[in-house]
Parts: C-alpha cells; sequence; structure tokens
C-alpha cells in the first residue's frame, strides 16, 4: 500500500510538471509584446519605450526562452506566479481571494445534487425500465446535453424573468437568494451524471450474487440497497474525480453568466484583458485541482480495495476511465 | 446493412437535419431573392429573407411576427436567420475538431501500441497531462494569446480531445500487435509504416469512429462555452454560444432571443450523445452475439 502510494504521488508529479511545461508553451505562445501590451495598461497610447524596457526587466522579459522555462519553473514550484498585468497584484493573492467563492458554489452544487442523485438512481436502478427510471433517464439526458450556462440562462428567464424570486445578479453576500441560482445551475449539470452513475453502481450490486445471498439470509432490500452503495464508494471516489475538470469549466462559464466572484471569473476576465499571469496562474490551479483529486481518489480506492494497490499498473485509473 | 435501433434512428435524422440546415442556410436565409426580373423585382424571395448581420435599429427587440418569425435582436438582426447561420459555426468546429481528434488520437494511440516502451509510456503520459487540464480552460488560455479564429479554435479544440480515441485504438493496436497477420507482415519485411497503416489501423480504426458521435458532441460543447466566452470564431459572424452571451442581457425583455439558440445547441450535443449512446450499444451486442 504504501509502496503503491508512492508510485501514484511520484506519477502525480510527473503529471504536474507535464502540466507546467504546457502552461509555459501557451505563454511562450503569446504572440505580439506582452511587456508592450502591460506597459501600455489600458492607456490609449503606446507606452514609451523606456517604460517597456524596465517592465521587462521587472518581469525578466529580456531573457532568453531557456532561462525563463527554468525561471518560472522555480517559481511555479514555490507558488509564486508572478504579478497581475490588470492591477500589479500577485496572482497568487487573487487566487487566494476569489477561491472560497468558487468552492462554495461547487460544494453546495455537488451537496444538492448528490442529496437528490442518490435517492433517484436508487429508485431507478430498483426497477430497471420502470416509468421512474424511463422518466428519470430521459429528463438527465437532456440536462446532461445542456451546457451549463443554457441551463443558467433559462433558471434566470424562468425564476428572475417570469417569477421574479432572485435576483438577476448573484454573489455570497446576498444570502439564499443570490446564491441559489449558481447552485442550482451548476448542480444540475453534475445532478445528471452522478444519477446515471448511482444507477449503474445499485444495479449492478444487485444483481451481483452477494446480493442473492443476502436474500437468502433473508435481508430485506433496504439492506441490499445500502450494501450496494457501501460497494461502490471506491468507483464512487473515482468518478468524482472524472467530474472535476467539468466542474471547473462549468464554473468558468457559470461564474460569467452570474457575475460570481470566483476562480472562473479571474480566468475568463484574465483571458479578455489578456493578463498572461492570471490567466497561467489560474489554469495551473485548475490542473492542480485536477490531478490533486485524481490521485485522492486512487488513493482512497487502493485504501478500500488493498487489491487495487497491487497490481503494477494501478487497476483504480483502468476502472474509473470505465465509468 | 444492420438495422439501427429506434433511438439511434431518430438521433441520427436530427443530426442530419441539423447538419443540413448548416449547409443550406446560406441559400434558405438571405437577403437576395431566388428568382428576380429583368428589372430587379422580387420574383421569389428565399423562404427567411433576412441576412443574419444585416442590422436594423429601427427593427430592434421585435417580438416573433409573421415579418420575424422568431423576432429580432438588440440590432434589429432576424433571429431566425441568425439561428440558421450560427448552425454553421456549431456544426463547422464540431466537424472539424472531432476530425482533428480522431485523426491524431487514432495516429498516436497506434504508434503507442505498436511500438510498446518509451513512445508507448511517452504518449501515455501525455494522455495524462492533457487530461490534467479542462479542455474549456487549456483552450480559452490558448485562445486568449491568439488572433479569434474559427479554424484555430476548432483545431484546438481538437487538439484537446485525442485523449479518448488515442487510448481505444492503443488498446486495439496492442492486442494486435501479436495477432499472426501483423507477424507474418513484419516476417515479410513491412516497415513500421506499412505495419501501422496497412496492417493495425484499420483494423484499430472502428471502435474509436464509433466514439466519434461522443467527441463530436464534446466539442460542440467546448466551441459553445468558447463563444459564449466571447472567443473562438469573431463577430459579426452568428454563432449560437456568442448569441447566448448576448442574452444574457435580453432575458428578461426579449426571451425570444435566447430560448431557440439554447434549444439548438441542447439538441444537437443530446442527439450526437444518443447517436453515440446507440453506436456503442450496437457494436457491443454484435460483439457478445458473434
Amino acid at each position: 500500500m504504501l509502496a503503491y502510494a508512492l508510485r501514484r504521488l511520484l506519477a502525480a508529479l510527473a503529471t504536474l510538471a507535464g502540466v507546467l511545461t504546457i502552461v509555459f508553451l501557451l505563454l511562450a505562445m503569446a504572440p505580439g509584446d506582452p511587456a508592450a501590451l502591460a506597459a501600455r495598461s489600458g492607456g490609449a497610447r503606446p507606452a514609451a519605450p523606456e517604460a517597456i524596457a524596465a517592465y521587462r526587466r521587472l518581469h525578466g522579459l529580456d531573457q532568453s526562452l531557456p532561462v525563463r522555462y527554468l525561471s518560472w519553473y522555480a517559481r511555479a514550484l514555490r507558488f509564486d506566479l508572478g504579478r497581475s498585468f490588470q492591477d500589479g497584484r500577485e496572482v497568487r493573492a487573487r487566487l487566494a481571494e476569489v477561491l472560497p467563492a468558487t468552492l462554495l458554489l461547487n460544494g453546495c452544487a455537488l451537496a444538492a445534487a448528490l442529496l437528490i442523485a442518490v435517492p433517484a438512481g436508487v429508485a431507478a436502478a430498483r426497477r430497471p425500465g420502470g416509468r421512474f427510471d424511463r422518466g428519470s433517464g430521459a429528463l438527465f439526458d437532456v440536462l446532461f446535453s445542456a451546457p451549463s450556462f443554457v441551463l443558467g440562462l433559462l433558471l434566470l428567464l424562468v425564476f428572475s424573468g417570469w417569477l421574479g424570486w432572485t435576483p438577476f445578479f448573484s454573489g455570497p453576500e446576498l444570502g439564499f437568494r443570490g446564491i441559489v441560482l449558481p447552485v442550482a445551475t451548476m448542480g444540475l449539470g453534475a445532478l445528471a451524471f452522478l444519477s446515471r452513475f448511482v444507477r449503474t453502481c445499485v444495479r449492478q450490486a444487485l444483481e451481483d450474487p452477494a446480493a442473492l445471498a443476502g436474500r437468502a439470509r433473508g435481508e430485506g432490500e433496504t439492506a441490499a440497497v445500502f450494501r450496494a452503495l457501501r460497494r461502490s464508494a471506491g468507483a464512487f471516489s473515482a468518478f468524482a474525480a472524472i467530474l472535476v475538470p467539468s466542474l471547473i469549466a462549468g464554473s468558468v462559464l457559470v461564474e460569467r453568466l452570474f457575475a460570481w466572484p470566483g476562480a472562473g471569473r479571474l480566468l475568463a476576465d484574465g483571458v479578455f484583458a489578456r493578463d498572461v499571469p492570471v490567466v497561467l496562474g489560474t489554469t495551473l490551479a485548475s490542473g492542480l485541482a485536477v490531478v490533486a483529486s485524481s490521485t485522492a481518489a486512487d488513493l482512497f480506492s487502493a485504501w478500500l480495495d488493498p487489491r487495487l494497490g497491487e497490481s503494477r499498473s494501478g487497476g483504480a485509473r483502468e476502472g474509473g476511465d470505465a465509468g | 446493412m444492420r438495422r439501427l435501433p429506434g433511438a439511434a434512428f431518430s438521433a441520427a435524422a436530427g443530426l442530419l437535419a441539423i447538419v443540413l440546415v448548416s449547409l443550406l442556410a446560406p441559400l434558405v436565409a438571405r437577403s437576395r431573392p431566388w428568382v428576380e426580373n429583368a428589372r430587379g423585382e422580387t420574383v421569389l424571395a428565399a423562404p427567411v429573407p433576412w441576412d443574419p448581420d444585416a442590422v436594423d435599429l429601427d427593427e430592434r427587440l421585435r417580438r416573433p411576427s409573421l415579418v420575424h418569425w422568431l423576432g429580432t435582436d438588440e440590432l434589429g438582426r432576424d433571429v431566425l436567420s441568425r439561428l440558421l447561420h450560427g448552425a454553421r459555426v456549431s456544426v463547422g468546429a464540431g466537424a472539424v475538431a472531432s476530425g482533428v481528434a480522431l485523426v491524431v488520437g487514432s495516429l498516436l494511440g497506434a504508434l503507442a501500441g505498436l511500438s510498446g516502451g518509451r513512445t508507448d509510456r511517452m504518449v501515455l503520459f501525455g494522455i495524462e497531462v492533457i487530461q490534467a487540464l479542462p479542455a474549456l480552460v487549456l483552450v480559452a488560455a490558448a485562445a486568449a494569446f491568439l488572433p479569434p479564429s474559427f479554424l484555430l479554435a476548432a483545431f484546438l479544440i481538437g487538439l484537446t480531445g485525442w485523449t479518448d480515441s488515442a487510448r481505444i485504438v492503443r488498446a486495439e493496436a496492442r492486442r494486435l500487435r501479436e495477432a499472426p497477420f501483423v507477424s507474418a507482415a513484419r516476417a515479410a519485411g513491412a516497415g513500421g509504416g506499412r505495419l501501422l497503416f496497412r496492417h493495425v489501423l484499420p483494423h484499430a480504426l472502428p471502435p474509436a469512429l464509433a466514439t466519434a458521435p461522443y467527441v463530436l458532441g464534446a466539442a460542440v460543447l467546448t466551441e459553445s462555452g468558447l463563444s459564449f466566452l466571447g472567443l473562438g470564431t469573431p463577430p459579426p459572424s452568428a454563432s449560437w454560444g456568442r448569441s447566448l452571451a448576448d442574452g444574457r442581457d435580453l432575458v428578461l425583455t426579449a426571451p425570444w432571443c435566447v430560448i431557440p439558440p439554447a434549444v439548438a445547441l441542447v439538441l444537437l450535443i443530446l442527439a450526437a450523445r444518443r447517436l453515440g449512446d446507440a453506436v456503442t450499444a450496437t457494436g457491443r451486442s454484435r460483439m457478445t452475439s458473434s
């Protein structure tokens, strides 16, 4: 188990190194002169050559590409992501400022989705092909296919426009009314994903010989369902890790739609302002989140089922892909 | 030909209809009439006689009517015409991106599976790294530094979407590497390229092609998000994601600007995914029954 954990952590670090390289390639790909762009910083006139040169020295842009790569790498390892072109503040500080709002949004959305997805998935799995199974399946199919910002726009239309229950703009400071629409938007996307998965897991477990043995011992259906849920915990964690990239993409869009002050909006605003350090910092943070969650999921699965840790290739990863 | 189940048929028909719309949009929705007489008078107008970019500030935010079937937007442009032309962006980007993804994925996957060893590890590592970054984030970050262009955005989306087909083709190629006919070809002196293109790829490709509808759906999803963020295809060309981004401020006053592109986008992605479900299910049942 320990050897497996070490190997898995090492692989995660290697992946992170790859992510860092890709992010740097993005930076190097940027055409034009970021220094000229930044030194101008919103002004209409092009900046003076001295200002550009000074800026270049300040941000180390006067060095060659390999040197910049190494120094950028070294700084990124210390999570020193440079300063925003827009306001000169540290990207690290700006990220720390907006991350709580994003975590709040995603946490609430996931909790709400789980509260609905587990009972719905279990109910669908108990009677495969039944009315509830078909109805919820069709509904979730549509939800699953709708881009998050489309769901959000339709929710805005209904609840802010026609019913007038919720404000048009959202933010954590507005309390429940300010948070409910963005959370519902993110939650509906995750709900479709999760409930399909719960249904598959529970159905498989109910058809398992263990379920038959349980019934032979006189166990009720509720006990069988709970066992099924418990048994799929490993697969569930792998699945939750798969959900992370789509949650991040969803955050970018939903936060922009609702003007939610989170990390997704920081990225979108940075993209618009061509703010290289902010874009790279947020990209890096999203890569970090994905790698961390998939590593955590693998370690959790291996802890639940030690057999996974013994296989050399890491069985949890393969299992996760199948889900 | 094998009969497709009903769900697959309706999904395929829906997808085909949207593709047809995107192909025919310049013919159906244009202000230039279909038939003119010698004096330049209209004999037969196009069914939707509005250009998608024709601004008419006197006709702003009109409700749906017989003149503008789906109403007009904040610049007086015909919503229906923009909807039809917008299909070109979504379908075109989806097609280009999934094409790029399938080509890159199958080549890298086949190469990795066939050669094994270090090449295999490198490709697998590349897949891990690409998958560690959400497609939308990666494409948006790249698009931020590049000139806005339809083709570029579609290519970038394709370059983030090749990982699944690479995995599938790699698994097939690994299986085929030891197959008798591949060994025979190798013994007969076939080189790496010939083995790859003549012997392995033709067999490894079908399972990857079966996932093409999924890849298409994912690409359309990413493109719409990119357009929604204001990146990708530059204005004024009509695109569903951009219409929806503009629609944020209109959702209270003019919902007719928002609902058509929203429904169209969901239908396109739904049709692609349903078709993917059906094709993979058919493939699975065929494999188990034979």
